[in-house]
């Protein structure tokens, strides 16, 4: 006969131990990403003399100096602007193109079609270092050099393969039946996918919408490169901050992160919905 | 969902679809001046006053030569004028257009020779100029070794010194600009190896030269290890970790100018063959596919006029390249840094090492050898004498496909620089 451990460990304290490590892990992945941005941000609002100070005190004194600064740096609202609606652009441009191309993928077979996968990664294999020369000179000669137009293209082909692969899972997730079902009722092809696959996929498509603005917005030797009088705010701030004393460093890194990190905040519900996690 | 489609709609209808317009302002396109405070002040003070108005981009080396050679292929062009050190300008002779018909009065004849970038052409004008310096926080000059003057060190003296700071505070305080964006290889290739080699080149791997490492592995000892993070030795100043430290004067003004009376400036040690040190020139060019020549030489020509490079001055703490009357009320910096500079170049040991000059587009590489070098010895620990040998391998192929004949302090040669 077997006898039962003397300190049976009882399914309470189990229980108790693993809401620990959840807590725990919740904790540390959370302070894992406030962290940098509470320093950045800290030391953004801190004066120039205080950031480089030690010991620091946790609480930044609010000296808006350093962000005054970039205010009133010449050019940077025009960047900012410049940069949202290359942003904007890559984003129509990328899903307008992707999401057709993924939903072929996904419910089409034709010859080729591995091939068409394989080419459209593809188009991240060359760095941009390597193209940005020869695509500049075609630009200045075609005449769409320093223009947004020119530039989101450029990063729409950067981030059409993230929109084709996201969408095409995602058409792939949703049942043909349901396609089927519509045409029984009446529908076109067309008005099916409209109608029925369309705001199904509608999460997922907002969130490789994202991608591809976040993709355009950290984007930085294309867009040194290839715009002059319409900088983007990456290629205007980035090359300038690796350079500058700290207390820019951050000041300018809270200026680029903010826009960013709102936009995100904005379309979050889509962003989780990707995860699997119910539209809320 | 509905909400953020209607909102994107409606930003992409607000696209105008933006046709280039057509600005009057003139294009220049730096790789100097590019941290945004000196950028700003470019702008506002010292461009300002250019009729027509200038658009001042601060670029980093790559895009800005991929954009350059954008244009030239093109066969047209935005970019009004370039600026950049000698040897960012050194390989693009073809696409340079001839200066020669600016006034260069009051500027010295050797830097004007330079901008000749080998032809029979004046294809840069001397912008303007700086070198490195040794900077020390006032508290570590009680360490002083017996005997040292501070504006007569050598090597052994200045090892000696950070090794009583690092003694009497219990952590190394020399610092040295080795992070990823500092200019360590200029120390190598103009100061250290110099020093006690009499070249940057030829005697790469002579006995002098292992003598030379022997020397900055015994300063390494005494160095920071924070170093290998450092790119701007302002800031280890002014936080304290770093008590002496060794960049360029750019590098270091931050420094000065917030805290004046804590610092000192002081010329770069001596060794054997005497106090090398590296001036550093920028120049000014227009490229030949520039949308409006005239402007572009006006604007080189502003560029020169004395209280420019005042403002110059004030704006980066790049030095004038004629002789100006400074007005008294300069930064702290400059204050500084002027009698350092001046102590430096006027020592009766004064042996000025030229950055590199002929390589073209090879100067990243050649710049590399000397990091590598650095990197295997001190950081590495691998013996010495091995690794000169294999880099000066290296160094020596590098020289004969860039053609590259020597500069001081090498002796001239006749073909490529040779490597003993």
């Amino acid at each position: 006969m077997t006898q039962a451990p003397d300190n049976p460990i009882s399914h309470d304290a189990v229980r108790r131990a693993g809401r620990w490590v959840f807590a725990t892990g919740v904790t540390v992945l959370v302070l894992w990403v406030l962290v940098p941005i509470w320093l950045l941000l800290a030391n953004a609002l801190s004066a120039p003399a205080e950031v480089t100070s030690f010991p620091r005190s946790w609480i930044p004194a609010f000296d808006t100096a350093s962000l005054a600064f970039f205010f009133g740096y010449g050019g940077v609202l025009d960047a900012l602007w410049n940069s949202v609606q290359v942003a904007v652009v890559t984003m129509i441009l990328a899903i307008g193109l992707g999401a057709p191309a993924g939903y072929a993928l996904s419910r089409f077979d034709f010859p080729g079609k591995e091939a068409f996968r394989f080419l459209v990664i593809m188009t991240r294999a060359f760095p941009l270092p390597l193209l940005a020369l020869p695509l500049a000179v075609m630009f200045i000669r075609t005449g769409i050099d320093d223009t947004i137009i020119g530039l989101a293209l450029v990063h729409a082909t950067l981030a059409l393969p993230f929109a084709v692969l996201i969408t095409f899972s995602l058409f792939s997730g949703i049942p043909v039946e349901l396609e089927e079902a519509a045409w029984t009722l009446g529908c076109t092809r067309f008005q099916a996918v409209t109608k029925v696959v369309l705001p199904l996929a509608a999460p997922g498509i907002a969130a490789s919408a994202v991608f591809a603005f976040v993709i355009s917005w950290n984007e930085v030797f294309a867009a040194a490169v290839l715009t002059i009088q319409n900088r983007t705010l990456t290629a205007f701030l980035l090359q300038s901050l690796d350079v500058s004393p700290l207390h820019l460093k951050f000041a300018g890194g809270a200026v680029l992160v903010i826009p960013a990190l709102l936009f995100i905040f904005a379309v979050r519900k889509y962003l989780f919905a990707m995860w699997g996690i119910a539209n809320r | 969902m509905k909400r953020i489609l209607t909102l994107t709609a409606l930003m992409a209808a607000a696209l105008p679809l933006i046709p280039a317009a057509a600005q009057a302002e003139a294009l220049f396109w730096s790789t100097q001046a590019k941290p945004v405070e000196e950028s700003q002040a470019m702008r506002e003070q010292v461009l300002a006053g250019f009729a027509g108005g200038v658009d001042y981009q601060g670029m980093d080396n790559g895009p800005w030569l991929t954009r350059i050679q954008a244009e030239l292929q093109a066969g047209n062009g935005s970019i009004a004028v370039l600026g950049g050190l000698h040897g960012d300008l050194t390989g693009l002779e073809d696409g340079l257009m001839d200066l020669s018909t600016i006034d260069t009065s009051g500027i010295g004849e050797a830097m004007l020779a330079l901008g000749a970038l080998g032809t029979d052409q004046q294809l840069y004008l001397p912008w303007m100029q700086a070198t490195y310096l040794m900077a020390a926080n006032r508290e570590a000059l009680q360490y002083l070794p017996a005997g040292a003057d501070l504006n007569a060190l050598t090597y052994d003296q200045l090892i000696a010194w950070a090794a009583a700071v690092h003694e009497a505070t219990g952590t190394p305080r020399f610092g040295f600009p080795a992070g990823p964006q500092g200019l360590r290889h200029r120390f190598f290739q103009g100061f250290l190896l110099p020093a006690y080699t009499g070249s940057t080149v030829t005697e790469f791997r002579s006995a002098d030269a292992v003598e030379a490492w022997g020397v900055f592995g015994d300063l390494w000892a005494h160095t920071t290890p924070a170093s290998t993070n450092y790119s701007f030795m302002q800031e280890p100043l002014l936080t304290g970790d770093v008590w002496i430290a060794f960049d360029h004067v750019a590098r270091l003004a931050d420094a000065f100018n917030q805290r004046p009376d804590d610092f000192v400036a002081f010329p770069a040690p001596a060794g054997p063959k005497g106090r090398a040190y590296m001036p550093v020139l920028a120049g000014l060019a227009v490229m030949k596919t520039a949308p409006d020549a005239a402007q572009s030489m006006a604007l080189v020509e502003y560029m020169l006029r004395p209280e420019t490079q005042i403002a110059t001055l004030r704006a980066t703490n790049f030095f004038p390249v004629k002789a100006v009357d400074m007005p008294a009320d300069m930064p702290a910096s400059v204050q500084a840094f002027a009698p350092a500079i001046a102590t430096m170049t006027g020592a009766a040991d004064a042996l000025p090492a030229l950055l590199p000059m002929g390589l073209g587009d090879k100067g990243g590489q050649f710049s590399q050898i000397y990091t590598d070098t650095f990197e295997q010895i001190i950081l590495a620990g691998r013996p010495v004498q091995d690794v000169l040998d294999a880099q000066a391998e290296v160094l020596r192929a590098l020289m004969v496909e860039a053609g590259a004949p020597c500069w001081a302090p090498d002796a001239p040669s006749d073909g490529p620089c040779p490597v003993n």
